[in-house]
């Protein structure tokens, strides 16, 4: 079951999921690149304080001290924001953790444009730069139930895991029969005209986008790919397959992450669908007072999914117009 | 465990003499895995040679202790050492960096000896903060060795793993930086100064001694000097890439050494002599 937009909101749902966890796996530690509260892991900190390092403001020893205590049977969990989690410890992550592939999970905060801190704070290309890492599981999850199951799900994976998670209020779009899947691709509507893939924050724009175009006649498939990779090939063909056209829907720039891998595999599968990637369009983004401003500004709205899904179908336009949310304090609506 | 040879097995005499002649053993065992291509890191074992037999005769246990090559082309001489501390079997040595070889030119996750994969400067003394993180969180006695060089102290990563260290108080953590004064454009002191390097770690929390890098004395003294003491130390070992062979030609490039035809005979013989 999901719930309907806007959806509820609850607050720490990862740093409470790491707390569960560590009751019970010993060999659980924490590190934190000095944004301890704004990634959750507070909580960790204050229940497990021997096994929390404070890294400090010093991302590529954060990373490769991770690398090395993962070699000694640890399991790190690193946290920063998603822009200091993979830009600066670039080199780090290749050599202490992707070639060595250990399970060090890297888990970045504040993806795309939802901070409107500017460049410097807007992580618009870590799936891209962990994607192409061999080794490398790739998640991006916005949804509260899966990112508290995440957790779980990731902790034994044998390699190294790159976790993108929105920061602060996260909404809860599946209810707790939803389990997340690290295999398949989670298909939340099932249509014939077009099969929207969407990650991470883009999700509720995508089933709203769907809501909009099946009030025009058009069914879409909204596809929830919580894992980037390795992805699930067999279900990107399974629903590319009976749509004419394919959307890609991702917070993050359409070069190099969830948009490329789709193209990856439908070109590499000989199957012939119109493919619209919908996301930061080779663009750098800018500071602002407001998230939901860039997701608008820079082509991430639910208006946007459903002008790429007109596009893609070879409507003609103008495409329908998909109703401005609001969301009251403490929920959450797609812009 | 280790096999107890006649020179690095003076780990157990302890004598200056065997380690001198154990440091001539890793030159000549590096001479006979650089001569088949013609060049390669010879001189980093020319420059390291008396301080990594001074670590591996005396202090460094294998097993126990563990060891990060921070420049992954150092590994060369660890391999050298590979035979005596029971990590390799001599003969894989002549397959040293030739094509499918396990022993790569520089270090990797295949590389016997050393810990962690080297090669990308200034990471490996962040891998080793790790490593002493993880024997402390363990309650074991294993200490952190890493070997570090001076070109590499340009790197920033190098001071925050410093910082770290010394936070966190590890004082199973000790660096031996050979200061050979030689990077791929040239002399350190010509690109940057990084000097006064015994003073900068001071001032970040360690205990740092400064001594001559040919002294296996000096050294050996250094060694028991950083295990006791209580926060993180290091030992900055003066060296040059061209110590303990006069064949070698004025100005070589003591980054990356050629030697071929008559070269390897002279350095062969000279180093053998002394050896036996």
């Amino acid at each position: 079951m999901i719930n309907q937009a806007p959806y509820p909101t609850v607050l720490k749902p990862y740093g409470r999921a790491l707390v569960e966890l560590a009751r019970r796996r010993e060999d659980v530690v924490c590190l934190s690149g000095d944004l301890t509260r704004q990634t959750e892991v507070d909580l960790f900190q204050e229940e497990f304080p021997d096994r929390f390092i404070h890294a400090a403001m010093a991302e590529a020893n954060m990373i490769s001290v991770a690398g090395a205590l993962a070699r000694r049977g640890f399991i790190p969990f690193v946290h920063t924001f998603g822009v200091f989690a993979t830009r600066r410890p670039f080199d780090q992550i290749v050599n202490c953790v992707a070639y060595p592939n250990l399970p060090v999970r890297i888990v970045g905060f504040m993806p795309g444009v939802s901070s409107p801190g500017g460049p410097s704070h807007q992580a618009i290309d870590d799936v891209a730069l962990m994607r192409v890492l061999p080794n490398m599981t790739v998640l991006d999850l916005a949804d509260a139930t899966e990112v508290a199951q995440a957790v779980e799900a990731i902790v034994d994976v044998a390699g190294p895991v790159y976790l993108r998670l929105k920061r602060g209020e996260t909404p809860v779009i599946f209810d707790d029969s939803h389990r997340l899947s690290l295999d398949r691709a989670h298909v939340v509507l099932e249509g014939d005209d077009v099969a929207i893939f969407a990650c991470g924050m883009m999700l509720p724009a995508a089933l709203s986008a769907a809501q909009v175009l099946a009030g025009a006649g058009v069914s879409a498939s909204v596809v929830n790919v919580a894992v980037i990779k390795p992805l699930d090939r067999a279900s990107v063909v399974a629903v590319a397959t009976r749509a004419r056209a394919v959307v890609s829907a991702e917070n993050h720039s359409i070069i190099g992450g969830l948009g490329s891998a789709l193209a990856e595999v439908l070109a590499e599968e000989a199957l012939a669908r119109p493919l619209r990637r919908v996301g930061l369009a080779d663009t750098f983004a800018q500071g602002a007072q407001n998230a939901s401003w860039l997701f608008t500004t820079y082509g991430l709205a639910t208006q946007d999914v459903v002008d790429a899904s007109w596009e893609a179908l070879g409507r003609d336009l103008p495409a329908p117009t998909a109703p401005t949310l609001t969301s009251p304090a403490g929920e959450y609506a797609p812009v | 465990m280790a096999k107890q040879l006649p020179y690095l097995g003076g780990m157990m005499s302890g004598r200056v003499r065997d380690i001198q002649r154990s440091a001539d053993l890793l030159r000549l065992r590096a001479v006979r895995m650089v001569a088949p291509h013609g060049f390669g890191y010879l001189g980093q074992v020319l420059s390291s040679a008396e301080l990594m037999a001074s670590l591996f005769s005396r202090a460094f246990r294998p097993g126990v202790d563990e060891l990060v090559v921070s420049p992954g082309h150092y590994i060369i001489v660890a391999y050298a050492a590979g035979p005596e501390l029971g990590l390799l079997d001599e003969a894989l040595l002549s397959t040293y960096g030739v094509d499918g070889s396990s022993l790569e030119a520089i270090g990797t996750e295949s590389s016997p000896v050393a810990d962690v994969t080297g090669g990308s400067l200034g990471q490996g003394l962040s891998s080793a903060a790790g490593l002493a993180l993880a024997a402390r969180l363990r309650g074991s006695e294993g200490r952190v060795f890493a070997l570090l060089s001076d070109g590499e102290l340009e790197e920033g990563q190098v001071w925050e793993a410093a910082m770290f260290a010394a936070h966190r108080g590890l004082d199973n953590l000790v660096v031996l930086l050979d200061a050979n004064d030689s990077q791929v454009d040239g002399p350190v002191s010509s690109i940057t100064t990084v000097e006064p390097i015994a003073a900068k770690w001071e001032s970040f929390g360690w205990t740092a001694i400064d001594v001559d890098g040919h002294d296996v004395a000096a050294l050996v003294e250094a060694l028991d000097e950083a295990l006791a003491a209580q926060r993180p130390a290091i030992v900055i070992a003066r060296t040059s890439t061209s110590h303990g062979l006069s064949c070698l030609p004025e100005g070589a490039d003591g980054h990356f050494i050629k030697i071929s035809g008559a070269l390897i005979d002279d350095a062969l013989a000279e180093l053998a002599a002394r050896v036996d």
